[in-house]
């Protein structure tokens, strides 16, 4: 287990290292020439080249890849270009509305989707399970700004039971913060609502034709306690895969509800620096988001055991 | 139906099949298709709809959809204007309908190049060993970077262009593909008839020319109806936070980045490219449905 345990997290190297291979060329490949940019239309080729050498972009593609690694290390992403701040202020002043509508929204898919999925299999053939299907194709299919735009159409314009726009910090008050968030969260949520309800629904359908579950009913123990316990608990290890995955498309999706809701996070913040051109702003949320996704991963899959302890490695 | 026994006594009180089973209906061919795979036809027809509105949109009673009337501004949907006009007096229902054309052609080009380059780097790595493990650490790294971000980030790069969007998206959708491929290969080479071929001295480009890349297809197929989906969601995702294609170029993102700041007084303006790109999404997506039910038994009973 502790072996198994350490050759996933060390396996989880190669994949950093590609992604941070990858993130870097980004900026090495980057149109502009920063020290140009820096030397002004006066500067002389002479001087672009002494600034050049002075900022140490002269230097070969290994040496500066290793030394930005090692700044990265240290917690240092670089400057931005637009603001001169460094990228790590930038990110950690933007991170508590991202943080907290991604983990309100793993809540909240979690919360709906998995009793939707346990439910169309119970009832496999009826239109309630009809009905889950086809809310899942929906979710799949309407794209998430257009969500956005319906449900703040419908609940704020129209019933004007919750606010349009904007973010409050936890630290004002739950109440307020969770009325700002909840749209935000169902927008970012239907995709993965789908998702992970049709997982649910697929791998509980499997378990509910095992022996066991027949046995379990035969012997008279209770309808929720079989799907509840005795299934769900067997079902667990897709479910939790596909959510572990789906990690993806919630960081994507985040990045456009914060802009449909006009919320001051870390997706803002790309979309922002898009359109300055702010290379190195765009290269640290990148680098930043694929390895929370990466760390989400191996997390999910050190899981395993816990949920089935048949799983041994 | 009789049942002819070919005996010279006839068995005593068979019963006659159609006496079992009641007669089967007949049905005329489509009626029949119709009937088998309800998904792959509400999709296909869904699909042609919109193909056939993007090819024919000059002749839908549409105007110039980048003609610019300052005079006719923000006008709600009436009569002359079915969908209204925008804020700088453009018609919406022209601007959507030859949105279509940027939609459909960035789904279909992204579903067709990832297929393609998936199938070409699967193959490789599922049949040359030592390439593999470089090969597939590599996709993995790609695939841990979220595909809208890896899309967001090339986007950054390059001018915007219907092209360049096409090569993000694809870049970001080739890891999946090759994986998918990749796993194929790998069960199919450990397939009796390919070691059978194998043992017979076939060479191997005719191996996997043959024996695996036929058998590559049917999931490819499935798999690139789900990219055509997701990449024209990713498009108009692009367009709408102002990564995608340029704003000159009507698609149904940039009428949406461009309804934006309207939306709560002109709510039109977002509204009739959300539901054409919606129904579009769903029509591809139920294609995909059908498709990997009809292609993929063992598949569609799991998922």
């Amino acid at each position: 287990m502790y072996a198994y345990a350490a050759r996933r997290i060390l396996s989880t190297i190669p994949v950093m290292a590609v992604v941070a291979l990858f993130v870097f060329s980004l900026l090495y490949i980057a149109p502009g020439d920063p020290a140009a940019i820096i030397a002004g239309d006066q500067a002389t080729p002479a001087d672009v080249d002494r600034i050049r050498a002075s900022l140490g972009l002269d230097r070969p593609f290994i040496v500066r890849f290793g030394e930005w690694v090692w700044h990265i290390l240290n917690g240092d992403l670089g400057q931005s270009i637009f603001t001169n701040l460094p990228v790590s202020h930038m990110i950690a002043q933007r991170i508590e509305p991202t943080l907290s509508l991604m983990v309100l929204t793993l809540i909240l898919s979690i919360a709906i989707a998995v009793p939707a999925g346990v439910l169309a299999a119970w009832k496999h053939g009826t239109w309630i399970d009809r009905l889950v299907m086809i809310m899942a194709v929906a979710g799949f299919s309407v794209p998430v700004f257009v969500v956005g735009y319906l449900l703040a159409y419908t609940f704020a314009l129209q019933l004007d039971v919750l606010p349009v726009q904007g973010y409050t910090p936890i630290a004002d008050g739950i109440g307020p913060w969770l009325r700002h968030l909840v749209l935000p969260a169902v927008t970012l949520g239907s995709a993965f609502i789908a998702l992970i309800a049709r997982i649910t629904r697929a791998t509980m359908l499997e378990v509910l034709n095992q022996d066991y579950v027949r046995t379990a009913k035969s012997k008279g123990v209770d309808q929720r306690s079989i799907l509840f316990v005795h299934a769900l608990k067997n079902a667990a290890v897709p479910i939790v895969t596909v959510i572990g995955l789906g990690v993806a498309g919630l960081i994507g999706g985040a990045v456009v509800t914060e802009s449909v809701f006009a919320i001051p996070g870390v997706g803002r913040l790309v979309v922002d620096a898009i359109l300055r051109r702010d290379y190195p702003v765009i290269q640290g949320v990148v680098l930043l988001f694929s390895f929370v996704y990466v760390l989400v991963n191996l997390g999910v899959d050190l899981l395993y055991t816990v949920f089935d302890p048949r799983i041994r490695y | 139906m009789s049942i002819t026994t070919g005996l010279p006594f006839a068995p005593a009180a068979a019963p006659e099949l159609a006496d079992v089973l009641p007669p089967r209906k007949r049905r005329g061919r489509v009626a029949m298709f119709v009937y088998r795979h309800p998904t792959i036809a509400a999709g296909g027809l869904l699909l042609t709809i919109i193909v056939a509105i993007a090819i024919f949109a000059p002749m839908l009673g549409t105007m110039d959809p980048t003609a610019l009337a300052p005079a006719r501004r923000t006008r709600a949907p009436n009569a002359q204007y079915w969908f209204g006009t925008d804020m700088l007096g453009r018609d919406v229902y022209s601007r959507v309908l030859y949105g279509a054309r940027v939609s459909l052609i960035v789904g279909f080009s992204v579903a067709f190049c990832s297929a393609i380059a998936g199938m070409f780097i699967g193959l490789v790595s599922g049949f040359v060993r030592w390439m593999d493990a470089v090969v597939m650490r590599i996709m993995d790294g790609v695939m841990s970077i979220p595909s809208i971000l890896l899309a967001i980030a090339l986007m950054a790069l390059t001018r915007g262009s219907v092209q360049n969007v096409v090569i993000a998206i694809t870049v970001a959708e080739v890891p999946r593909v090759s994986r998918l491929v990749r796993g194929v290969v790998l069960s199919l080479r450990e397939q009796p008839y390919v070691e059978a071929a194998v043992a017979s001295g076939t060479r191997a480009p005719k191996i996997i020319l043959k024996h695996i890349l036929p058998n590559t297809l049917a999931p490819l197929t499935v798999q690139a109806t789900f990219i055509c989906a997701s990449a024209m969601i990713t498009e108009a995702i692009l367009s709408f936070i102002g990564a995608g294609t340029p704003p000159i170029i009507p698609s149904w993102g940039n009428i949406m980045a461009e309804g934006r700041a309207l939306w709560q007084v002109k709510p039109y303006i977002v509204f009739f490219p959300a539901v054409f790109l919606s129904v579009t999404v769903l029509a591809v997506n139920l294609l995909g449905d059908g498709l990997r039910d009809a292609l993929d038994p063992r598949l569609a009973k799991r998922i």
